[in-house]
């Protein structure tokens, strides 16, 4: 009995690791893609059929693909360049390109591009891009990257709240008075309690960023010294700060806490009636197709004067120079493949995300209202600075000081002040030590 | 004579044998040990002596990553401040919960097993449930601790506490928090308590002494060992405080609970500046190192059983 059972469990071990064998690639070179579908995700078999079917077209390379989920890609990826065990071919944010590229961990994409046009060979047509993208994807007038992804932010508003309020879609906002009237009418609060929210600027995507870049106004000038001291910078902050003012902080903050809690999208659940979000909520609300009712539009303007953009925040595709020129031009293979016009209507299709391939994303949309506003508002995102003294400059830098104002333990220009003399500070430190 | 000559030596020998053995056993924890624990310590120490942003080849630049720090970084100092904060008012608090919870669970009642399991068990619970758990319990205006304390609110007429939602009771919140896992220093005290001989307990109670008595004349003194042990390790592991502020609180509000471990992860992982991470590092390490000399002075009051003297 004995002997069967250790027979059994030999028998067993063997097997098990015999299916952890790697798929034998014969002599075609392995190239290394680190992606954000991991197993269980459910884009995980999607992104599979994609590397598989790059990989049946193959005989000289072989692409292994690597999913990781979004939230440890960062570190991972980082600490693998710095440590220079990059992948061949991994995803990171666009407006940071500069920063690796300006490091030789990048390949150069232009002299690719250059080579492929002098040998005769398809390659990769740049124009299907859009140009600012392009530009945080280069470096001293070259391609170091190429936008993989395209984000877009806009104002989601429920119609069925609207309808409750006594207004329709023509009553959508386009600028900030608008905004307040409308929202002021789909309020519904009980004494403490607030039981739909018409609005709030902070909620969502409702950044203070984009709200200056929406009045022509930015965080840094030119030469990248902070601002943040104009009247007009403190008007919009006031402004973010005032909007629900005839409610106390911790009321909105239960039911802002409440909701994130609980997991609920406020905007999913119908209780607020208008945010901005990006197009990753539309995902969300798709399973609740037919059940919401609900549209897209620009993000409202201050005034007609009013710059109509919104925060792009894109990720690039990028090829890490890890000093192999073989397994080099096989991520760059392998790279035309993930980029081309089909790849990338099936990869939008697969993860959910706007792909940067424009022609691919107005294919993917047409017929959708709203993916076809999305692809329409690409136009207008554009990705933040890179601050080099300051690279998380919008968040957590930032961030706290928000919050201070917000809860009322500090003024909007208390705000401003001292998020500028922090700002002003690592300036100084980033300088001493360059 | 010959004999015990003979004997001496191959005693010697068996001993020399028995320590190359002894070596060979331990090589894998040294070398362990010097690749992933003594490299990557000397490696940040060059580190903090250089401007390197995670990608590209460090630069040397001496000293200026530690003079930012102590010059030029307000936030250096804020999160010292906290982190110091943290380790003053978590240490002995967590050292007076474990030694009551051990004092109360040193009785022979029956189920005593399931009570010190229970008391035991959040230190198997993951700290990212932990903190979850208790964002909802502190939550200020739904959580059940202020539900609890509703009437006392009422009675004393005064809003709500804010917990870690309110600047000056963030700090405070994440050590009460803390409290909870005290189960796991109760279980050294408990074992060293049932070391102590029951002699003790019965000269005393012939004496006349009485439980109080017993416990701090006896019990409490007789456990300085353990008391010590958990004293220092607390300091150190109080130093490293993050996780919980990362989780619940961000840092927030206002940069309270931005303890030193938070703001060296910033450092790295969001400012991209490997170099004054690593000098961070050192800079803890040394403020570590003398807290723990300072408290290492202590050791004269701790109460070996068995030594001499």
């Amino acid at each position: 009995m004995k002997k069967i059972a250790l027979i059994t469990l030999m028998l067993i071990t063997v097997f098990t690791l015999a299916a952890c064998n790697r798929e034998d690639i014969g002599d075609r070179i392995e190239i290394e893609f680190w992606h954000m579908s991991p197993v269980g995700s459910e884009s995980y078999s999607g992104m599979r059929r994609i590397v598989r079917e790059f990989n049946e077209s193959q005989e000289e390379y072989f692409v292994r693909g690597t999913g990781i989920n979004f939230w440890d890609y960062w570190d991972r990826v980082n600490i693998a360049i710095a440590s220079g065990n990059a992948p061949d071919v991994g995803y990171h944010t666009l407006d940071n390109v500069i920063l690796r590229a300006s490091n030789q961990a990048l390949y150069n994409i232009s002299d690719m591009i250059q080579a492929d046009i002098d040998n005769d060979v398809d390659t990769i047509d740049t124009s299907v891009f859009l140009d600012n993208q392009l530009e945080f994807a280069s470096y001293d007038g070259d391609l170091y990257a190429l936008p993989f992804s395209a984000t877009v932010r806009m104002l989601y508003y429920n119609l069925d709240l609207f309808h409750d309020a006594g207004l329709t879609e023509a009553d959508v906002p386009t600028n900030w008075d608008e905004l307040y009237t409308v929202a002021k009418q789909i309020d519904d609060v009980d004494g403490n309690t607030i039981n739909v929210l018409g609005f709030d600027p902070s909620f969502g995507e409702g950044w203070y960023h984009q709200y200056l870049w929406t009045a022509g106004l930015d965080f840094f000038d030119e030469d990248l010294n902070p601002t943040l001291n104009t009247d007009r910078h403190l008007e919009i902050l006031e402004w973010m700060y005032t909007f629900n003012e005839e409610y106390p902080r911790s009321t909105l903050d239960a039911f802002g806490e409440a909701n994130e809690m609980l997991g609920i999208n406020p905007f999913a659940a119908g209780r607020v009636g208008m945010m901005i979000a990006t197009d990753g909520l539309y995902e969300t609300l798709r399973p609740l197709e037919g059940e919401l009712n609900y549209g897209v539009a620009p993000i409202p303007l201050p005034d007609e004067d009013g710059v109509r953009v919104n925060w792009g925040s894109g990720f690039s595709i990028e090829l890490y120079d890890n000093g192999d020129a073989e397994r080099r031009d096989g991520a760059w293979a392998f790279l035309k493949y993930i980029m081309d016009y089909d790849t990338q209507l099936d990869l939008a299709d697969t993860i959910g995300w706007l792909m940067s391939n424009i022609p691919a994303m107005e294919a993917y949309a047409e017929g959708n209202e709203i993916l076809e506003a999305f692809v329409k508002e690409l136009d207008y995102a554009i990705d933040k600075v890179y601050v080099p003294y300051a690279p998380n400059w919008h968040a957590i830098d930032w961030d706290q000081f928000f919050q201070q104002g917000l809860s009322g333990e500090l003024t909007a220009e208390q705000v401003l002040q001292q998020a500028r003399n922090l700002y002003i500070e690592k300036r100084e430190n980033y300088e001493a030590a360059n | 004579m010959a004999k015990n000559k003979q004997n001496k030596n191959s005693l010697g020998a068996l001993r020399k044998q028995e320590k190359k053995l002894g070596y060979v056993f331990a090589s894998p924890w040294l070398l362990g040990l010097g690749i992933f624990g003594a490299f990557p310590i000397l490696a940040s120490l060059y580190l903090s002596f250089t401007r390197y942003r995670m990608v590209g080849t460090p630069a040397w630049i001496g000293l200026a990553n530690y003079r930012a720090l102590f010059f030029n970084d307000s936030i250096f100092w804020t999160s010292l401040y906290n982190t110091l904060y943290h380790v003053f008012l978590s240490v002995p608090l967590g050292l007076i919960v474990g030694i009551l919870l051990a004092l109360l669970l040193n009785t022979r009642i029956r189920g005593i097993g399931i009570y010190r399991t229970l008391f035991y068990l959040p230190n198997v619970v993951s700290i990212v449930a932990m903190s979850l758990l208790w964002l909802w319990l502190f939550q200020p205006n739904f959580g059940l601790i202020n539900q609890v304390l509703s009437p006392v609110y009422n009675l004393l007429d005064m809003e709500p506490l804010g917990w870690y939602r309110a600047s000056n009771l963030s700090k405070l919140t994440i050590v009460l928090m803390g409290l909870w896992t005290a189960g796991g220093s109760m279980i050294i005290y408990l074992a060293q308590m049932q070391d102590i001989p029951r002699d003790y307990y019965e000269a005393a109670e012939i004496d006349g002494a009485n439980g109080f008595q017993q416990t701090i004349k006896i019990t409490l003194p007789l456990m300085t060992p353990s008391i010590f042990f958990n004293f220092i390790m607390g300091i150190i592991l109080g130093f490293q405080v993050f996780a919980v502020a990362y989780i619940m609180t961000q840092g927030g509000p206002g940069r309270s609970t931005y303890y030193y471990g938070y703001y060296l992860f910033d450092k790295m992982i969001n400012d991209n500046n490997m170099g004054q991470a690593s000098a961070m590092a050192w800079v803890l390490l040394v403020v570590t190192l003398i807290i723990t000399l300072l408290a290492l002075t202590l050791n004269k009051y701790v109460f070996y059983l068995g030594e001499q003297d």
